[in-house]
């Protein structure tokens, strides 16, 4: 896995390739404390080059989601595989992120 | 039902004989009267006679003292004395019998030697006769009915002959003889006297002696008949049978009261009621105890016929129950078997099992004995079989520890024959052991025709039979594509009507008409030629078949992980090894690898983080028909069946939504097969997902 931040007008990109699974999640999950993403008005994860998802990388997502909230802020989901979108949809995520 | 029948005809019966006893003994009773009154009748003559005959012979020797001797007295000189002494007539006959002094001048000069009605008085002047009398009857030269009475002068120089008037005795019936009646009316025979005309009574008839006529005491003086027949009359309220007679103008009753008339009767009845009663009562109770005793005879083989099928139907769910259910899929083998029970349930049962994911055992069994102890004899052997299989890897020491366990604990003395084979999946060599079984068919091929032969290799005595017997294993090899074919002793013994044994000839010549190894098919060739050979006459035994074909060695990979992140991150390694794999390679399916990749992770996290096992085993297998590719996960954690993980609720916000479970709502909605088992302390997760657009779910 790898990952690659990038940070303008108060929001926080986030690029993940390769597979975001109970493996990497961690590394994803540190990387993310460090931003102190709760400061951020919206985290947009790109994904283009994500392989897949499994249930231990949907928490992390669901985490910073949740950290956002309380300042109003939000979490975006950029180009999916179909693969990832599938993974969104059958576990009801895909009406929690935005998903483009 | 019986029991009413019976007391109804012997309360019939008992009233019946009361019945005729009470009519013979009422005419019993009827001529008993007659007999008693008759006897009564006589005796009162008698007595009436006899108190008669002393008062004239008292009155006839004073007479005779009177005139002294036998001479020639006057007629006036006679009627003198005669009227002296009250006499009606008195006749003085001398030595030779002739009547020289009389009153009544007809009888004067009158021989009595020479009529037979005055003829006894001769003996009169015998010397030794005292007296001579007659009964009052009625005389030619008399008005009434008159007795004679006669004595000797002493020495027997004549005698003299007195007359009385039966009119005379009227008024000492009245007075004299009136004791001769005091009777009162009681339980036996007693006498009345009334005077004939008045109706007066003679005699005292009660103690009190106030009733002095025939009416006072209720007696109905026209009922009594002239002549001398029994009669019934009502004397002081009481029925009583009668006889009477007339004398001297009164008339004389013997009485029998109807107490009396009866008792003896009623006393038959009363015993011969009791009597009857008991003989009766205990004849009817011997009775129905028999019909009851053949009613309960008749229930208890009922109740014996249907425990015993009851107990028929228990055993047939214990065996049937007994049967395994399918063997966990796999890709290897095909297996059938099928168990039709004999109506008096055999002790057959068949087993297959899976003893890891390369290895299956087959196997087919016979206890000896029927009904329930064959079937729970057979649980015990089935459950002991597979467990010491399970436990102990070397099938030789597996079955000689099964026969041990199972002669130790064996007090029916039941033993079982069987064969039992484990199947390498990867090399397709059958390991088996015969324990007194029959003889399975090999089912082979050679240049693609189907060729078979017996297994005849034998290994050992029936189990159960023999404590201490060592059992050796043989070994076969089977093709992808060749069967086996056990059965019980219930195909080869099948009879036909004549009693013919279907055999191993036959069962044999059945194959040649087979096409494929398809155990089903096999099964059912051989069901169908007992059946036809049998023609639906009823099994007496269990018919068991089982048939395993080889299909192919398995294309997989096995690998062992610890459980750490590093075993996880290894075992995420070892699926994209797999799939650098021929065969694997080929799956043209680009949402497969990162799918299964999903799964992967979620189970193996799981057993990671939350099963407490040491180790996890993956199993990577390439399935065919349909494409796909299988996961066995086995782990030795605490035990954990996934599926029955309730499925998160996926409509919830963010912030309600829990963290956990939507792991195991991937790996459901993302596989195509999920089954979880658990044995030798083991969890087995097997997940199958197929190569999209080949099977859709």
């Amino acid at each position: 896995m790898n990952i690659e931040k990038k940070i303008e007008d108060g929001r926080l990109s986030v690029r993940v390739d390769g597979r975001l699974d109970t493996n990497t999640s961690p590394e994803l999950e540190s990387e993310l404390k460090n931003m102190e993403v709760q400061n951020f008005k919206e985290v947009v994860f790109e994904f283009t080059n994500l392989e897949y998802i499994s249930s231990a990388g949907l928490r992390v997502l669901m985490s910073v989601q949740k950290a956002l909230m309380a300042g109003g802020g939000k979490v975006k989901i950029i180009n999916p595989n179909a693969m990832v979108k599938g993974v969104f949809d059958m576990t009801g995520l895909s009406g929690i992120f935005e998903i483009a | 039902m019986k029991k009413r029948l019976i007391i109804i005809a012997t309360v019939a019966l008992w009233v019946a004989l009361i019945a005729i006893t009470w009519s013979i003994g009422t005419g019993q009773a009827k001529k008993r009267t007659e007999a008693m009154l008759e006897y009564a009748l006589s005796d009162i003559r008698v007595t009436i006679d006899g108190a008669i005959n002393t008062m004239m012979e008292h009155l006839a020797v004073a007479c005779m003292r009177r005139i002294g001797k036998a001479d020639l007295y006057s007629r006036e000189e006679v009627d003198q004395i005669a009227k002296i002494f009250d006499i009606d007539e008195l006749n003085i006959a001398d030595k030779r019998g002739k009547i020289i002094s009389t009153n009544d001048p007809d009888c004067l000069n009158v021989d009595m030697t020479l009529k037979e009605e005055t003829r006894p008085f001769t003996a009169l002047t015998n010397g030794v006769t005292k007296v001579v009398a007659q009964p009052f009857r009625r005389h030619a030269y008399a008005n009434s009915r008159r007795k004679y009475l006669g004595v000797p002068f002493p020495g027997g120089e004549g005698y003299i002959q007195i007359g009385l008037d039966e009119s005379r005795m009227k008024s000492m019936i009245g007075s004299q003889f009136r004791f001769l009646f005091d009777s009162e009316m009681g339980d036996t025979v007693c006498y009345l006297c009334a005077e004939e005309t008045s109706g007066k009574l003679v005699s005292a008839f009660l103690e009190d002696g106030e009733e002095t006529t025939l009416e006072d005491i209720g007696f109905d003086f026209g009922n009594v008949p002239e002549g001398d027949g029994i009669f019934e009359e009502t004397l002081l309220g009481r029925k009583a049978y009668c006889r009477s007679f007339s004398f001297a103008g009164h008339r004389i009753m013997v009485i029998e009261p109807e107490a009396e008339f009866y008792e003896t009767r009623d006393r038959i009845v009363e015993v011969m009621t009791i009597l009857l009663a008991f003989v009766l009562g205990a004849f009817a109770l011997m009775l129905i105890r028999i019909t009851g005793d053949s009613e309960r005879i008749k229930i208890f083989y009922r109740k014996e016929e249907e425990s015993r099928a009851k107990e028929m139907d228990i055993a047939k769910t214990i065996q049937s129950s007994a049967l395994p259910a399918g063997i966990p899929d796999n890709h290897f083998t095909r297996i059938h078997a099928s168990m039709t029970p004999a109506r008096d349930v055999g002790g057959d049962f068949y087993d297959y099992f899976l003893l890891d994911s390369n290895h299956g055992a087959f196997l087919v069994a016979d206890v000896s004995g029927k009904g329930i102890t064959a079937a729970l004899y057979m649980m015990t052997a089935k459950t002991i079989i597979k467990d010491t299989i399970l436990s102990e890897r070397d099938l030789s020491t597996a079955i000689t520890k099964v026969n041990a366990d199972l002669s130790r604990h064996n007090p029916a003395n039941m033993f079982l024959t069987a064969w039992i084979g484990i199947l390498d999946f990867e090399t397709g060599i059958v390991e088996f052991v015969n324990a007194g079984h029959n003889p399975p068919i090999a089912v082979k091929k050679k240049g693609g025709e189907i060729k078979t032969g017996w297994i005849k290799e034998k290994s050992g005595p029936m189990l159960a039979f023999m404590e201490g017997v060592k059992y050796k294993s043989h070994i076969l090899q089977l093709a992808p594509g060749e069967a086996i074919f056990l059965y019980t002793d219930g195909v080869t013994e099948a009879m036909d009507a004549k009693g013919e044994l279907f055999g191993e000839e036959r069962l044999l010549k059945t194959f040649s008409v087979l096409k494929s190894c398809e155990p089903k098919k096999i099964c059912t060739l051989v069901q169908a030629a007992t059946a036809a050979f049998t023609a639906g006459a009823s099994a007496a035994d269990d018919i068991t078949v089982l048939a395993v074909e080889y299909i192919s060695k398995p294309n997989r990979l096995v690998r062992s992980f610890q459980t750490t992140p590093q075993g996880l991150a290894a075992a995420s390694a070892f699926l994209d090894e797999c799939f650098a794999r021929e065969g694997f390679f080929d799956l043209k399916d680009e949402k497969l690898l990162p799918s299964l990749h999903i799964i992967l992770d979620e189970i193996a996290s799981n057993i990671v983080k939350h099963s407490g096992a040491n180790w996890f085993e993956v199993n990577i297998e390439l399935l065919g028909h349909p494409n796909g590719v299988k996961l066995l996960f086995i782990d030795d954690g605490k035990a954990y069946d996934p599926l029955l993980h309730l499925d998160p609720d996926t409509t919830l916000g963010v912030e309600k939504r829990p963290i956990g479970g939507l792991g195991i709502l991937m790996v459901k909605k993302m596989s195509d097969s999920l089954v979880y088992f658990r044995e030798r302390n083991r969890n087995f997760l097997s997940v199958k997902k197929f190569v999209l657009d080949e099977a859709k779910k």
